[in-house]
């Protein structure tokens, strides 16, 4: 049987042109979203937030059967080893009954040098569960899709996204019940931070590796290895003391650090949702 | 003007059935799973995909194609819209020079000279995202992401063969009609 003439597949001399400069013209597209993604306009991010919006929900949907089967083998394995979380448990248990006291007087104090010094606390945290339904890591990029559920509206891009251990990543993208977050590892990440006992500040850089960098550390700065990193809360977009790495090696080069999440394990998320600049209703409420 | 509307429908499900097909395996392998190697294969269906619809059915998988799920992969992998679009445009590139020079048909040479392409591929990939990030992307994740790639290759281009003999008669029997 011959094969009719197909409708956008007519021969002609302005197809033939196209056709001729199609490849590069795609490429000076692609090089153009490049380009225009740098500049951060807001046409790019609508295109991602539709892509996003299409796929994030079929992943979820395929996503349900593996979560599911995770679900069971890890209650399984609870169960299993029942007897040994139970005495490790109770030998925990006393020794957070002997830190409690202490605690309670420190806490006390604490609120009384506050009050002496008229110390402000961070203003407006608020926090909001997510769960990871997809993620990615490797040479090009370290990120991971979340399901926000009801009151996804709430969440913007920019908010520091945490884990059991401390800060995971940011938001980049929401687009209705789903988010991108882009992890601390991932090459764009950029993230003021303090050293928890020595106060010296810089900049952590992730690598697309489970390595960090610290950068632009004072020149005297005062770092161990195995020092804490925590957030610094400069430039308003995370609160303070929030932590986030420890440091692993000190060169005289560079000085790297290994965040405290292991990305494989990472299933429920919170969300902060932290504004450094309060709104006009909330001030009237401080006043 | 009634067998040329069919015509046109055929001719636009047939060009999105390899799309789609790459698409839905792209999006399992982005389910979360223990073991950080899975994280390293979150492409190789896009690779795989393009390498494989483009060197057996060129006449089903057109540059735009390429084009289509560059965006789709540049958003799901969280990086500057443009990198996976550039990426898969070279690497269909290569697959038609390919194509026309080697004999492709034949597995044995598919496979080798996907693993070559996906040396180039990767390589420029690397390099425009160093250039964009002006930092050097980690090569040793990038020489395991590689060999995992051309590892998987003979098990994705099977399912890619099975799923093209299901619907591989889809423009035939839109034109039978």
């Amino acid at each position: 049987m011959l094969r009719q003439r197909v409708l956008f597949l007519k021969e002609n001399h302005v197809l033939r042109i196209l056709k001729r400069f199609m490849m590069a013209g795609l490429f000076a597209i692609a090089l153009l979203l490049i380009l225009v993604h740098k500049i951060d306009l807001g046409v790019i991010s609508g295109i991602s937030k539709g892509v996003l919006f299409i796929t994030a929900p079929i992943i979820h949907v395929a996503s349900l059967p593996a979560q599911g089967m995770s679900y069971s083998y890890k209650k399984i394995s609870e169960i299993t080893n029942i007897y040994k979380e139970n005495e490790r448990l109770k030998k925990e248990n006393e020794e957070l009954f002997l830190l409690k006291d202490q605690i309670r007087a420190v806490k006390a104090e604490n609120q009384l040098l506050k009050k002496m010094l008229h110390h402000l606390d961070v203003p407006n945290i608020k926090t909001k569960t997510a769960r990871v339904i997809a993620e990615t890591g490797n040479s090009f990029s370290n990120s991971f899709i979340i399901y926000l559920g009801k009151g996804a509206h709430k969440i913007k891009p920019g908010y520091g996204v945490v884990g059991p251990h401390g800060l995971i990543g940011r938001i980049d993208i929401v687009s209705g019940r789903y988010a991108r977050v882009s992890t601390i590892t991932d090459i764009n990440s950029k993230i003021p931070v303090v050293s928890a006992s020595s106060r010296d500040r810089g900049i952590l850089t992730g690598t697309n590796s489970p390595e960090l960098k610290l950068v632009f550390t004072p020149l005297l700065a005062e770092l161990h290895k195995g020092d804490l990193l925590v957030t610094s809360g400069v430039g308003g977009g995370l609160p303070p003391d929030i932590p986030i790495a420890r440091i692993k090696q000190i060169t005289m080069d560079t000085i790297t650090a290994v965040p405290l999440f292991n990305p494989s394990e990472i299933e429920i998320v919170k969300i902060i949702i932290y504004d450094a600049f309060p709104s006009d209703k909330e001030l009237k409420d401080i006043e | 003007m009634k067998s040329s509307i069919k015509n046109f429908l055929s001719e636009t499900i047939v060009f999105f059935v390899p799309i789609i097909i790459i698409l839905v395996l792209a999006l399992l392998f982005y389910l979360p799973r223990s073991g950080s190697y899975w994280n390293f294969l979150h492409l190789a269906p896009f690779y795989i995909g393009i390498y494989f619809w483009q060197s057996q059915r060129a006449d089903i998988f057109h540059l735009f194609s390429a084009f289509i799920l560059g965006i789709f992969a540049d958003v799901l992998e969280g990086v500057s819209l443009g990198i996976n679009i550039t990426t898969f445009l070279v690497l269909y590139l290569i697959s038609v020079k390919y194509s026309t020079k080697f004999n492709v048909k034949r597995f044995s040479y598919s496979w080798l000279l996907f693993a070559t392409a996906m040396l180039i591929t990767l390589m420029f990939k690397a390099l425009i995202t160093s250039i964009l990030y002006r930092q050097l992307i980690p090569l040793d994740f990038l020489g395991m992401e590689y060999l995992l790639t051309v590892a998987l290759y003979p098990l994705l281009a099977r399912i890619y063969i099975l799923l093209e003999r299901r619907y591989i008669h889809l423009e035939e029997r839109y034109e039978k009609i």
